[in-house]
């Protein structure tokens, strides 16, 4: 696209630019790999124990990220279109109460597998509402993403805390959530991380290989020449909180179904990381940019480092610098790339 | 008799198989311990009692945990250092059935896993019932008795006699609710004097605390004196009091205490504070580790003491080594 031409047609620093569109292009992989390179030695020097070859860990951060990429993929759709959605931690948490709830309003009337379909479908469907709603704020009264979405996480917090008179609403017969939250496909792959898996394949089919994408990039980079060409671009951003909406519902589900209870509060953690992680993945705050794979390799680096430094014993409370860092120095070389590359153009709208 | 016990805890780590070491020989426990999370004073306290312990018993101790309290964020850290594999895991579970398989997990590893402070499923271990019977053991504060020892300090402060209310976060929660079980059994027993009126549940909200507070009172004008069963039911309650200008006379009793609680104790806002020990939980938490490690029998559930404070008593050391560290 016009990133290649013009660093090709670029003049003044041709060179300069290449490396850096390969760097900030590979950068959050490159920076996996050193990542992952880094816990593996320091594990076998440290401690003799290997890190990437364990499965337990696999395993343990595959499901992590699984939660927090759902979470991503919606972000992601609603971040490229220029807006944000702060609601969708406790869109999650609303979702895996209701799942509970649902699940033991009808489990003694039709056995633990049909109720498990039942809360399982109440809370997508419930999950739809504030999506709904938050399209409706941001493209038809114009209210800023940042506010309406603000407003339905409390919304959705107050719902959450009520469905479960507390924080917590245990599922009463776990006989079946057991069963399926800690299947795994030949013996290997949890169940719920290939659930995720073919949920996320779809969202980046629609992003990255139809109309439904290209307008939603078109609206992240002009709403008003987005508009122009035919665009309806006020539907459009209505179906991405609905999209993202549902997403998160479907994070909410899974939760519930692999520990037994829906915890009110269980994509709280989440809804920041999952910012970092579509910035990390190369998308602009500003719109028009942003790659679902990109939030998968930025989810992976955030869900890793936990992990990792637990596993190697490092003190809890450096964390959190790790993380800001990463985040700070994601930022800066996509920034640079801009720079370099062409004036004014894509990613400075 | 300390050094006695050290260096019989380190004969018969030396002695015993390590169940969790594999082919791996080594000359000590691993004991982790993960708090329901990393940057509270409670546990805090509670790290720096367990590392205490851990030297003196030569154990290998590691602290791993969450900045929040939320399983979310506890159960990737959990299974991270199962897959490290210490020989023991002491755990504060962040939820009662969240935690369930992924300690069973711990379990299934050959690692030994007791809780502390929190539980799993309802808190009664190996009494063969319950699908989170299996950790070896709960240390915690009994709270029963810290309601109690709340109830005979604030009957002391009232002069035996009086109203009385205890301010409280939301029924359902085990803890606050054995606080306040304690508390009114205190009161029936030493107290006869005393009238206990109907708790006022303020869901964690000093405002709203600090609101029921003025509602009692203007139903009550001859209300002695309030419970707050933690620190924000305490705080509210405190504030409300003061609203009404009624400081001083109107003694409020708390639970839990922070390094402010020297400052509210001091300036009169509260009147009595029950301390925890989060640092006795710790060094029983690896005692008890080190314990089953070695073949011994460990208790299923192991109570820990309380300290009472108050404006009197808060400077004297003995009494200010028991606020909760930074």
């Amino acid at each position: 696209m016009s990133t290649e031409e013009s660093a090709s047609r670029g003049d003044s620093i041709p060179r300069g630019a290449a490396v850096l569109e390969f760097i900030s292009n590979a950068w959050p992989w490159l920076f996996f790999l050193f990542l992952l390179t880094v816990f593996e030695m320091w594990g076998r020097v440290g401690f003799g124990q290997s890190f990437v070859t364990n499965p337990f860990v696999l395993k343990s951060i595959a499901v992590a990220a699984s939660f927090a990429l759902l979470l991503a993929a919606g972000q992601t759709l609603v971040i490229i279109s220029g807006g944000i959605d702060l609601s969708l931690a406790f869109t999650m948490g609303l979702a895996a109460v209701v799942t509970a709830f649902g699940m033991n309003m009808a489990s003694p009337h039709v056995g633990p597998i049909l109720s498990f379909f039942f809360g399982a479908s109440l809370a997508l469907m419930v999950s739809f509402i504030p999506g709904f709603i938050n399209g409706f704020l941001v493209a038809h009264l114009h209210v800023p993403a940042f506010i309406a979405t603000l407003g339905f996480f409390g919304i959705n917090r107050s719902a959450a805390f009520i469905f479960a008179g507390g924080v917590d609403e245990p599922i009463a017969d776990r006989t079946v959530v057991s069963v399926i939250g800690y299947y795994e496909v030949f013996g290997v792959v949890p169940l719920l991380v290939v659930v995720t898996a073919v949920a996320v394949l779809g969202v980046h089919y629609v992003l990255s290989q139809t109309r439904y994408g290209q307008y939603t990039y078109a609206i992240g980079g002009s709403m008003e020449a987005a508009s122009r060409a035919g665009v309806n671009v006020r539907r459009h951003i209505w179906s991405l909180y609905v999209f993202a909406s549902l997403l998160a519902g479907l994070a909410g589900v899974l939760h519930a179904t692999r520990f037994g209870s829906g915890r009110a509060d269980s994509g709280e953690p989440l809804l920041l990381s999952a910012v970092a992680a579509v910035v990390v993945g190369g998308a602009s705050l500003f719109g028009g940019r942003g790659t679902i794979i990109g939030a998968l390799i930025g989810t992976l680096i955030i869900a890793t480092i936990p992990s990792g430094l637990s596993f190697l014993r490092v003190n809890p409370f450096f964390q959190f610098g790790v993380e800001g860092v990463i985040i700070i120095v994601s930022v800066l070389i996509y920034m640079s790339r801009d720079r370099f590359n062409w004036g004014g153009g894509r990613g400075q709208t | 008799m300390k050094k006695t016990f050290a260096a019989f805890a380190l004969a018969a780590g030396a002695a015993l198989f390590q169940p969790a070491g594999g082919a791996v020989a080594q000359d000590s426990f691993s004991v982790t311990l993960i708090p329901g999370l990393t940057t509270d004073a409670f546990y805090i306290t509670m790290r720096k009692g367990a590392e205490a312990a851990a030297e003196k018993m030569g154990v290998d101790f590691s602290f791993q945990g969450a900045p929040n309290f939320n399983p979310t964020e506890q159960i990737p850290v959990l299974e991270a250092v199962i897959a490290q594999g210490p020989d023991a895991i002491l755990i504060a579970p962040t939820d009662k059935t969240q935690l369930i398989e992924p300690l069973r997990q711990a379990v299934n590893a050959g690692i030994l896993v007791l809780t502390v402070d929190t539980f799993i499923d309802d808190g009664s271990y190996q009494d063969g019932s319950g699908a989170g019977d299996f950790p070896l053991s709960l240390i915690s504060s009994d709270n029963v008795l810290g309601g109690r020892m709340a109830g005979r300090a604030l009957c002391d402060a009232i002069g035996g006699s009086g109203k009385v209310f205890v301010s409280n976060v939301n029924p359902g929660i085990s803890t606050t609710d054995q606080r306040e079980e304690g508390f009114k059994l205190e009161m029936a027993a030493s107290c006869p004097g005393a009238e206990v009126l109907d708790t006022q549940f303020n869901e964690n909200d000093s405002a709203i605390a600090a609101t029921q507070l003025q509602a009692v009172l203007a139903r009550e004008p001859d209300l002695a004196g309030v419970f707050g069963a933690n620190l924000f039911s305490a705080i509210g309650t405190a504030d409300g009091v003061r609203a009404a200008g009624k400081s001083g006379e109107i003694p409020v009793a708390t639970f839990d205490a922070p390094q402010r609680i020297v400052e509210d104790l001091k300036s009169g806002l509260v009147n009595i504070a029950i301390a925890q020990h989060p640092a006795e939980i710790g060094w029983f938490g690896v005692a008890a580790a080190v314990a089953a490690l070695s073949g011994q029998s460990v208790p299923t559930a192991i109570g820990t003491g309380f300290t009472i404070m108050t404006p009197e008593n808060i400077d004297d050391p003995a009494v200010a080594a028991f606020v909760y560290s930074d």
